[in-house]
């Protein structure tokens, strides 16, 4: 648990004192949102679930590219060994990794958030704050896969270019219960219309960090 | 696996494919409402029962080779991974050509449709990781934990998708318990068929791997025949370079 703190706490230091992750974050999201009004037409670029799925796209672009950089940031000046050779659970090392992950993306998708209401003329109601729990599950599970992925990844020499094309299809059932249900309740839906979807996500959520949890002492090796 | 019963595996399967192809061509009865089309199905079930049967031996050659540590496992998840895309291809080939006529379209997002799509989509992830490991020690740890984790995801895309509504026929088993296929020639032939295209696969993977090992091996002898010849190198200059001297000194 120490060096889960530890660690997590560097990580955020780190990104206080640069702000890197977060502000690249926040501007690519940005950035795909307005991308994706420009590509739809006017009709298209409207309603409830038009913006749902604008939201989850910025997520899982912006997400991407901010994962390469995770992991990237600590192989730079060889922090990494140092991590690896002092005494820490490799669990609790990705444990760390993940809940820093998590943070960056929360920040950079409420402020995706706000973007989408704002170009979606959407309202500043109830129906945001009911969204936010599938959010947060959404980003959890991301932020899971895509911890996992980037350690592996950013070992090969063409790792940048792997990366998308391993998170995106294992993604897939958590995006499309993100989508599914974000749009049904944006368009003032019940919850319990939406518990399926919910329920996948619980799962995949579980799955998957229980899965980097036992996987990542074989991906962070000594290199 | 010895070369010996790699030939009879392999002239099994060509006698089981013409077999196969003799029954689905003339035996087995056209089926009333598709026409001569169905046909295709006694091809493209086999295919996806052997493109996820290949996802599931990756994914446990990749728990093996974690638990284990032996270079066969390793060796036997890369050539699975190369079959089962070779199928996974073709089940989504077959399939469009059958969807064509039948539904009217090439592709629909149907949920059984979507989750071999994901399977083919996560196969090529793991054989680009492959490829892109070159000569990396550790490309085989990362290619078993990425083999394990699209096999934990594998369970839950075919519950998300389902959840989108579906339109493929039941063919096997429907809701009622029955199946589609009412002539007990159709089911013959398809049974024939499963073990026929099981029994190709298994010849395709016991070649294919017998020649990953192959690589495997070129690969560490090419590894110490250039270790010898630094170090015959190094001796042929010492040599040359005390004759020299012997020749000065006289």
């Amino acid at each position: 648990m120490t060096a889960f703190t530890a660690i997590l706490r560097k990580d955020l230091t780190l990104e206080l004192r640069s702000g890197e992750s977060t502000v690249a974050l926040i501007a690519l999201s940005l950035l795909i949102m307005v991308v994706i009004v420009f590509a739809l037409s006017q009709a298209g670029a409207r309603g409830a679930e038009a913006a749902a799925g604008a939201l989850w796209i910025a997520l899982v672009f912006s997400g991407m590219i901010g994962a390469t950089r995770a992991m990237a940031a600590e192989r730079e000046n060889g922090c990494i060994r140092g991590i690896l050779a002092s005494p820490v659970d490799r669990a609790a090392l990705y444990a760390a990794k993940l809940a820093a992950a998590f943070i960056f993306m929360a920040i950079a998708e409420t402020a995706a958030v706000i973007l989408m209401v704002l170009f979606f003329n959407l309202e500043f109601d109830a129906r945001l704050i009911r969204i936010i729990p599938i959010l947060i599950l959404g980003l959890a599970g991301f932020s899971a896969i895509a911890t996992l992925l980037a350690a592996l990844s950013g070992r090969l020499r063409a790792g940048d270019l792997i990366l998308p094309v391993l998170i995106v299809p294992l993604y897939v059932p958590a995006l499309m219960a993100g989508v599914k249900s974000s749009g049904a309740l944006l368009a003032g839906a019940d919850f319990s219309m939406v518990a399926p979807w919910l329920k996948i996500l619980v799962a995949f959520d579980i799955l998957f960090i229980a899965a980097g949890c036992l996987l990542f002492e074989h991906v962070v090796g000594e290199d | 696996m010895s070369p010996i019963v790699r030939t009879w595996l392999g002239i099994v399967s060509v006698v089981l494919m013409i077999t196969a192809l003799y029954m689905v061509f003339v035996y087995v009865p056209t089926e009333a409402t598709q026409g001569i089309v169905q046909r295709i199905f006694y091809f493209h079930v086999p295919c996806a029962w052997v493109a996820f049967a290949a996802f599931g031996i990756v994914a446990l050659s990749g728990v093996l080779y974690l638990w284990l540590g032996q270079d066969v496992w390793d060796d036997l998840g890369y050539a699975a991974a190369e079959c089962g895309l070779v199928f996974c291809t073709l089940v989504l080939i077959t399939g469009s050509l059958w969807a064509r006529p039948i539904w009217g379209v090439w592709w629909t997002w149907d949920s059984r449709l979507t989750t071999t799509l994901l399977l083919w989509l996560l196969y090529v992830g793991y054989l680009m990781l492959r490829n892109a490991g070159g000569d990396n020690p550790q490309i085989a740890r990362l290619a078993a934990v990425v083999g394990i984790v699209a096999a934990i995801d594998v369970p839950v895309v075919v519950v998300s998708v389902r959840l989108w509504r579906t339109i493929h026929p039941a063919v096997l088993l429907t809701r009622q318990g029955g199946h589609g296929l009412q002539d007990p020639r159709m089911v013959a032939t398809l049974l024939f068929s499963m073990f026929t295209f099981t029994v190709l696969f298994a010849w395709l993977l016991m070649l294919r791997l017998a020649t990953v090992r192959a690589q495997t091996r070129i690969h560490r002898l090419e590894l110490g025949l250039a270790l010898a010849e630094a170090a015959a190198q190094d001796r042929y200059s010492e040599a040359r370079s005390i004759e020299r001297k012997s020749i000065r000194s006289s």
